[in-house]
């Protein structure tokens, strides 16, 4: 096993479970649907409640897609020849979630104009929408693998995945959509970008060391 | 390969929730060997050949490799091993081709379909393996010991589910590798039909 | 300093022995001060002359507050030092804390709704604290959880420590966006523990409650790891000796 082959068959795999992904994106297509549906439809309500949904619906949909990222590779024992392979096991991870974020984050923001449209998203805010998106989601993503390490050996793990990482992934979406808003009133908005881009940078940096402790304690 | 490695354990203690499993085994591998670990079900057999691979450490005790201490840092040894436990770890979404080059990814196309044609499985080359037999699944598995070239193998009842022709294919793997001086450490329940072994018996 | 005493913190037996002589009388202090802070507070402390009585709540509220998150920074650090050092007594202290940690929250959640309809008129005001008591409660609930559905022992260690851990580093980061949040959104602010110039009548009973709340508190867990540690070194030959001469 190198690392290059590694994230080889990880694109191999995701190609054919691509269901999953497909998935996971039209659960964010629901989500988004429900607000407009359920309370309002109305452009006055939508406008400034636009980045709020599309960051809910995301946090959700990453979470569905993240959660049983490692059950798999428990089951059939890949994780052991992980281990065994004698390459470094964060570094193993950081490639697999960098794999997933690809895979996952692409079809979200190639569908972000429309949902822009649908939910009467002003202009101006939408390239500080995208911008939130491709900074914060890496760390939703780092945060969701430890969740789903922690819990792989669970057969039923994904409402316990929700509580348990849904608490963390509170700041991203807290500084993403103030970020839209702050775009929208004309208000500098940097700062906050620069808060997603830390805690991406950050979790990074720690959340593939405690997946491996957590991967480690699991293949027991 | 190297050509004279060897592998000590010494004193080994390994714990396994409300277990202690093996308490102060010592043994050691020298190249040209074959050790097999007898042992009643739950005695730990997997348990030492995980200790031994890295997949988890002991509680106590020391193991080496070609002389140096690996206990606590064992990716000299995993750079030279193959280990192949109870779940051999082939992904059941990709073909076999896929899998084996996912392990094995310098070797050549054609020594592959060489090998994969000895395991008699060149049918199922673009076969998903969800769709392969448990025996077929294993043989994938094992086709890894005729493409690397690892000296140490740890292999954890690597007959389980071959049929008769499987198990004289592996076993004449096997005695080739240690001839040419490699290691083996195995596990089986069934005897051994052309091999010999040093037998290590794990008491419960 | 010498260092002896954090090796020993590794041995479970010596930590029961050293436990057995500490829990009962910092749980004693604890309750005596806790009964002095409430009782002078609730009855003697003079009224605020903005919220009048119903400020009285504070002495319930602040430290049970206090505590929600003193115990969630000492689940942090106690997962660190095992996910570290290997320590035989964090996972134990893990186990019996959260729970307690937990349960201090609620109590901060629901005594700061009772303090908010007549101050604020309502009972929930999504107000920083509030909202980030709340988170810690989840926190809480999540550890707790992980805990329960996990059967194996090593794994719950490890998981535990993991998310302690993470939620330990998390922590400010939430803290500071939920501030931020509403910094932004302009809302209510009257926070709940604006501290004006109080006269000593009035924190000399809150700092009675809060020291009384943190032994209280010292002695529970500590019991509680009694309990856990007997649980786990059953096995071992000094619980059979410590069963056989004290019962249980
Ligand atoms: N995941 C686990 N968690 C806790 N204990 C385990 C676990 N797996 C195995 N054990 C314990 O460890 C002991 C040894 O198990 P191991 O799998 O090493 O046995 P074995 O000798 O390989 O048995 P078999 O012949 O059935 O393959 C068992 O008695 C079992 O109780
Ligand atoms: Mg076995």
């Amino acid at each position: 096993m190198t690392y290059s082959s590694f994230i080889r068959s990880e694109f191999l795999v995701l190609w054919r479970r691509k269901q999953d992904i497909f998935n996971a994106l039209l659960f964010f297509i629901i989500v988004v649907a429900l607000f407009p549906i359920g309370i309002n439809s109305s452009a006055e309500f939508l406008a400034p409640a636009a980045a709020g949904i599309v960051w809910c619906a995301v946090m959700l949909a990453i979470l569905m897609a993240v959660e049983g990222m490692f059950k798999e590779d428990y089951w059939d024992g890949s994780l052991e020849q992980w281990i065994v392979s004698g390459l470094s096991l964060p570094l193993l991870i950081l490639l697999k979630v960098i794999v997933q974020w690809l895979v996952v984050v692409a079809p979200l923001l190639v569908m972000m104009p429309l949902f822009s449209e649908m939910l009467y998203l002003p202009s101006l805010s939408f390239w500080v929408l995208i911008m939130t998106l491709l900074l914060g989601s890496p760390s939703l993503f780092f945060i969701g693998a430890v969740g789903a390490a922690l819990t792989m050996s669970i057969k039923q793990g994904a409402v316990l995945v929700m509580l348990l990482i849904l608490p963390f992934y509170l700041p991203v979406i807290i500084f993403s959509t103030l970020a839209v808003k702050a775009a929208e009133a004309g208000l500098p908005y940097s700062g906050l970008l620069a808060m997603l881009l830390a805690m991406s940078l950050l979790s990074l940096v720690i959340s593939p060391l405690m997946t491996a402790i957590a991967v480690k304690a699991s293949v027991n | 390969m190297q050509s004279t490695a060897s592998l000590t354990i010494s004193n080994l203690w390994i714990e396994r929730g409300e277990r202690d499993l093996c308490q102060g085994l010592s043994f050691s591998v020298q190249s040209g060997e074959i050790v097999r670990i007898l042992g009643d079900n739950g005695a730990g057999k997997s348990s030492l050949l995980k200790t031994i691979a890295g997949v988890f450490s002991p509680l106590e005790g020391k193991i080496s490799y070609v002389g140096e201490d690996v206990t606590f840092d064992r990716s000299l040894l995993q750079k030279d091993a193959i280990y192949l436990g109870h779940s051999v770890g082939v992904k059941s979404l990709l073909t076999v081709v896929e899998n084996l080059r996912w392990y094995c990814p310098d070797v050549s196309l054609g020594v592959l379909h060489e090998v994969l044609e000895l395991l008699e499985i060149t049918n199922h080359v673009d076969v998903l393996v969800k769709n392969l037999s448990a025996g077929q699944a294993r043989r994938v598995a094992l086709a890894r010991l005729w493409l690397s070239n690892k000296t140490l193998w740890l292999l954890d009842e690597p007959f389980a589910s071959l049929d008769v022709r499987g198990v004289t294919l592996l076993e004449q793997r096997i005695q080739q590798h240690v001839l040419s001086g490699g290691l083996v450490v195995l596990t089986t329940h069934h005897d051994l039909l052309t091999l010999s072994s040093r037998d290590v018996v794990l008491l419960p | 300093m010498s260092w002896a005493w954090f090796h020993k913190l590794g041995s479970p037996k010596w930590f029961f022995s050293w436990s057995k002589s500490w829990a009962l009388p910092l749980f004693c202090v604890g309750c005596v001060c806790l009964f002095v802070g409430l009782v002078w507070g609730l009855a003697f402390a003079p009224a605020d002359y903005q919220q009048g009585n119903s400020f009285r709540i504070i002495y319930i509220h602040v430290p049970v507050a206090m505590l929600a998150q003193s115990c969630y920074l000492a689940l942090g650090v106690a997962g660190f030092v095992f996910l570290v050092w290997q320590m035989k007594m964090a996972p134990v202290f893990i186990k019996s804390m959260a729970p307690v940690g937990a349960v201090m929250a609620l109590i901060a959640l629901v005594s700061g709704a009772i303090w908010g309809k007549p101050t604020w008129g309502t009972w929930w005001v999504w107000d920083a604290r509030l909202t980030s008591v709340l988170v810690l409660f989840l926190l809480y609930m999540g550890i707790i959880a992980l805990q329960n559905s996990l059967d194996d022992l090593v794994l719950v260690n490890k998981a535990a420590a993991v998310i302690s851990v993470l939620g330990l580093i998390n922590l400010p980061i939430i803290k500071y966006s939920v501030v931020l949040l509403e910094t932004l959104h302009q809302g209510p602010t009257f926070t709940l523990t604006k501290k004006p110039e109080m006269p000593p009548e009035m924190w000399l009973p809150l700092l009675f409650s809060v020291i009384g709340l943190y032994c209280f508190v010292a002695g529970l867990v500590l019991w509680r790891m009694q309990t856990e540690i007997l649980k786990r070194e059953h096995r071992s030959n000094w619980v059979k000796q410590e069963v056989m001469e004290h019962g249980l």
